[in-house]
């Protein structure tokens, strides 16, 4: 489990995390959203042991990230939003560094090459960016990491891939992981991540499961305006709009319309899921 | 593996894959440097050896000599940035500080590969094909690798020439000062630091620096080398007037006054001291580069 407390992180003058307090549970695939320069990226760094935290710690499974421990680095796996080219072939890249994770398995990385439909022959340094990504996605989860980190893993994939992204995730990944996935395209991540983290400036505005963000709010796709709704945008047939949810009645919950909702509503939204 | 400072199996695997790495990042270089440099030499000379006396004659030990020493020093510039200089970005950087291997098996590694294996395969390939080339055209001369070893060998009967030089012109006195020098200069301390005091300045600008590495390094070494240089010329200056002192401008006064001064006598071991402390602080910089590094 992953422990953060009361964490503060701050660029010279410029605050970007504060008094962050949450805990990530086993088994489960974090969303961590929130505009540009919220910290996203910052927070997963920090998870990660490439920042030390200025205020509060991080304790994962005992271990703070920033110490950098073989024993720890080896169960966790950072995917950073900008790859490197190396000078080499895919599955020399994998055969070469894949022994030093425990858990890494050669197979798993050419069958998620196969379904990125990427040649793990082909060397990295001559491969387009997508393909680069697809190569480190494939060998993040061939590593079988307890703790996986991806700061916005599906910028630079083409459609099809996306939908490969999501399919390779809730198939290759261990049951007991936690895995956080940093993204601006909420839509690329629909149906597989659960719980949402939203981050604002130097706060957590939200950190709820699905079926708790169903539960309080009601997502409506009716054409029919509601003027009690607190988000409402017009969509192709029809409006989606957002409102408390006081009939209890279920409702498939859009993450944009979510995201929205609460950058329009913070404190409501804070006072919601924080009783 | 539950040792998270150093683990031998796991520092194996590390090293080996360090070795990988660099022979993707540098194995090219490291051949042009190390190949391509006796032969172009070769080729140049007896072109022009050719042209102007009409004569196919290759380049003396000399100039070879001369040639060998500029592809080490460009070998030892280039070949940290190539292989290193990449954790000082994103992109490589945080993949490299979250390899699970510890910061004492990355560090080791790194100083391992900068300060002997690439020096010392330039150097055998090198002197490699300078034997080669010896070999088949006898113009050139003594190839380089028996030509050092020549030079040894020599140092080694150098006793025995000081020896001979007593009652000549130096007294039993300064025969053994002198022999001490010699004795001290025969440690291969003392060229294994010396090596290592060249690399490592260029290993710490490639993970100092985040551009520019080479050019800042430079910098760095001539504005050191200006301030050290400030500070030691006057007492230099002054150690020099005291072993002309006295002398009444006679050669073999200096000479005794050389071997009288406590500064002379131990000039081997004070630069053996002095390289080995330099070493120290260049391979702490390093270190604490390391372990502070984030992104």
């Amino acid at each position: 489990m992953i422990t953060i407390k009361d964490l503060g992180f701050s660029y010279g003058d410029v605050p970007v995390l504060k008094n962050i307090t949450m805990n990530l549970e086993e088994g489960r695939i974090y969303g961590l959203l929130g505009g540009n320069g919220v910290g996203k990226t910052t927070l997963l760094t920090l998870l990660c042991g490439l920042k030390k935290p200025q205020l509060g710690s991080i304790d994962i499974d005992g271990y703070a990230p920033y110490d950098r421990k073989p024993t720890f680095l080896a169960d966790q796996y950072y995917l950073s939003d900008e790859v490197a080219a190396m000078n080499m072939k895919a599955a020399d890249y994998a055969a070469n560094y894949g022994k030093f994770w425990t858990g890494f398995d050669m197979g798993k990385f050419n069958e998620v090459m196969n379904v990125f439909e990427v040649d793990a022959q082909q060397k990295m340094n001559k491969m387009s960016f997508g393909q680069l990504k697809k190569t480190y996605i494939a060998f993040a989860l061939a590593c079988n990491t307890k703790y996986l980190f991806m700061d916005e893993p599906t910028n630079g994939l083409d459609i099809p891939s996306k939908a490969q992204f999501r399919k390779a995730v809730t198939r290759y990944t261990r049951e007991d992981s936690v895995i956080l996935i940093s993204t601006h395209q909420v839509r690329d991540l629909e149906n597989i991540i659960d719980p949402i983290i939203i981050l604002d400036r130097q706060d957590v505005l939200l950190n709820a499961s699905v079926a708790e963000v169903s539960e309080r709010l009601y997502f409506d796709y009716t054409s029919e305006r509601n003027p009690d709704a607190l988000y409402c945008e017009m969509i192709p047939g029809g409006n989606i709009q957002v409102y408390l949810n006081q009939t209890g009645e279920d409702s498939k919950v859009n993450l944009e319309a979510l995201f929205n909702t609460v950058h329009q509503h913070k404190e409501l939204i804070k006072g919601i899921f924080n009783k | 593996m539950k040792n998270d400072i150093f683990n031998f199996r796991r520092f194996g695997k590390y090293f080996a894959t360090d070795l990988r790495i660099c022979r993707a990042n540098y194995g090219l270089s490291l051949m042009t440097i190390s190949l391509l440099t006796p032969l172009v030499l070769y080729v140049i000379v007896a072109t022009i050896n050719q042209i102007m006396h009409n004569t196919w004659d290759g380049p003396d030990i000399g100039l070879r000599v001369f040639a060998f020493a500029v592809a080490m020093i460009c070998m030892v510039v280039t070949m940290p940035v190539k292989c290193y200089g990449k954790i000082t970005e994103k992109q490589y950087g945080s993949f490299w500080l979250t390899l699970p291997a510890s910061r004492l098996e990355k560090f080791i590694s790194m100083i391992l590969m900068t300060c002997i294996i690439v020096p010392v395969s330039g150097a055998l390939l090198y002197l490699g094909l300078d034997a080669l080339i010896c070999a088949f055209d006898h113009t050139c001369g003594q190839n380089l690798f028996a030509g050092g070893l020549d030079l040894l060998q020599k140092m080694g009967e150098a006793n025995e020439v000081t020896l001979n030089l007593i009652d000549e012109s130096i007294t039993v006195e300064d025969a053994t000062f002198a022999q001490e020098i010699i004795r001290q200069m025969n440690n291969p301390w003392m060229y294994i630091d010396e090596i290592f005091c060249f690399t490592l300045p260029f290993l710490l600008g490639a993970v100092f620096f985040r551009n520019g590495k080479t050019v800042k390094t430079f910098i760095a070494l001539f504005a050191i080398s200006t301030l050290t240089g400030m500070i030691m010329s006057p007492i230099m200056t002054d150690w020099a007037l005291k072993l002309v002192e006295n002398a009444n401008d006679d050669p073999m006064g200096i000479f005794n006054n050389m071997f009288n001064n406590k500064l002379f006598k131990n000039l081997v071991l004070i630069d053996t001291v002095t390289d080995t402390v330099t070493n120290l602080a260049l391979m702490a910089g390093i270190w604490f580069r390391i372990k502070t590094l984030k992104h």
